[in-house]
């Protein structure tokens, strides 16, 4: 054996690699916050597309907190997270909207929001009528959330009554910031 | 740390659990960078009244008035207030 | 359907179906002016929606970040501006 062969092969580092970038985050998380981050037993069994996509009707839901500049920011100071949700007009020029969050990076997203919130390319898909049509509000919260029973009996559970009820959607995109 | 998780803490008033739990929360998870905040924030504050500039303590007396819930969330915004005065910004991944 | 960016958070809340792609958080659709990278991704999670049968799904979207990274670099310098 030559000492080539006793060199330990590094790990393929994720950028190269396309593994995720920060491995094992879930455990990382619950053990810095312990019982905050969600793990359920069983699926959510699969609805499926009851039409095309080109006559759908499509929402965007994300956790980035995104806000209309002309609407009060969600608060981002309290430690267990607020439990509203803001309505973001489909229609929405990227100027109109800015991200009011602390805990991700948002510095690229501050330079062209379609990298957390594509709201434009989702207008141009629709377009192209590649979606049939876009819900006329999107939504978004505020991700860091240290109550997540409460948080799904509230925010998630009101958003999906928005989306089902008030906005009719045939399919949601969720971006998980 | 979950809400359950604090509220027995809370429950024995196990002061460790929470104050690295207020630290990991101003730190971003990081309970160093937490503990910098904290000392941050009052130094801040002490720098702005070193100035000696006119103060409202009648305001200060009203909101004193209000609901402990508010006055408690009031306390972390004033934190994240100070922080931004004192120039070092470091949340939100602002280079 | 989702996308997303840390496949283990996704595994464990189990959701009906998700694409993966292996970059950084607040990058789920790429990176800024990149209209392109952005489409792919939206377009591949859309695709998922209307092909996947088994609840759990998690499809890979193979795009390596530090190649997303390379050709962000190049579209800037091509554009004439400093990254």
């Amino acid at each position: 054996m030559t000492a080539a062969d006793k060199t330990p092969v590094p790990a393929a580092e994720p950028r190269e690699a396309g593994t995720q970038l920060r491995p094992g985050l879930w455990q990382t998380i619950n053990e810095r916050y312990p019982g905050s981050m969600i793990r359920k037993e069983s699926f959510v069994s699969q609805a499926s597309l009851s039409k095309p996509l080109a006559e759908a009707r499509l929402t965007l839901i994300s956790s980035c907190g995104v806000h209309c500049k002309t609407d009060p920011p969600l608060d981002v100071c309290h430690p267990f997270g607020d439990f509203r949700f803001k309505r973001v007009p489909s229609s929405s020029k990227q100027r109109e909207l800015i991200i009011h969050q602390l805990k991700y990076p948002h510095d690229d997203a501050d330079l062209d929001l379609n990298v957390i919130f594509p709201i434009e390319r989702l207008q141009e898909l629709h377009l192209e009528r590649r979606i049939g049509s876009l819900t006329p509000n999107f939504f978004s919260f505020i991700g860091y959330n240290m109550d997540p029973e409460r948080f799904e009996r509230t925010v998630a559970a009101d958003i999906a009554d928005a989306v089902v009820q008030q906005e009719h959607a045939d399919c949601a995109l969720l971006a998980p910031a | 740390m979950s809400v359950p998780y604090l509220r027995e803490a809370a429950a024995h008033d196990d002061l460790d659990k929470l104050v690295r739990f207020v630290r990991l929360h101003l730190g971003d998870g990081n309970e160093a960078v937490g503990q910098d905040e904290i000392d941050r924030s009052w130094a801040q504050a002490t720098k702005i009244l070193l100035r000696y500039e006119p103060v409202d303590r009648e305001f200060i007396s009203s909101v004193l008035e209000k609901e402990e819930s508010t006055l408690a969330l009031l306390f972390y915004h004033l934190h994240f207030y100070l922080i931004r005065k004192s120039g070092r910004w470091i949340h939100d991944g602002s280079r | 359907m989702s996308v997303t960016v840390a496949r283990d958070v996704t595994e464990a809340v189990k959701v009906p179906r998700a694409l993966f792609l292996p970059w950084p958080m607040g990058h789920h659709f790429g990176v800024p002016f990149h209209l392109d990278l952005q489409r792919r991704v939206i377009l591949a999670a859309l695709m998922l929606l209307e092909e996947s049968a088994e609840p759990g799904t998690i499809r890979d979207l193979p795009i390596k970040w530090a190649d997303v990274r390379r050709e962000a670099k190049s579209m800037l310098t091509i554009q004439g501006q400093r990254l």
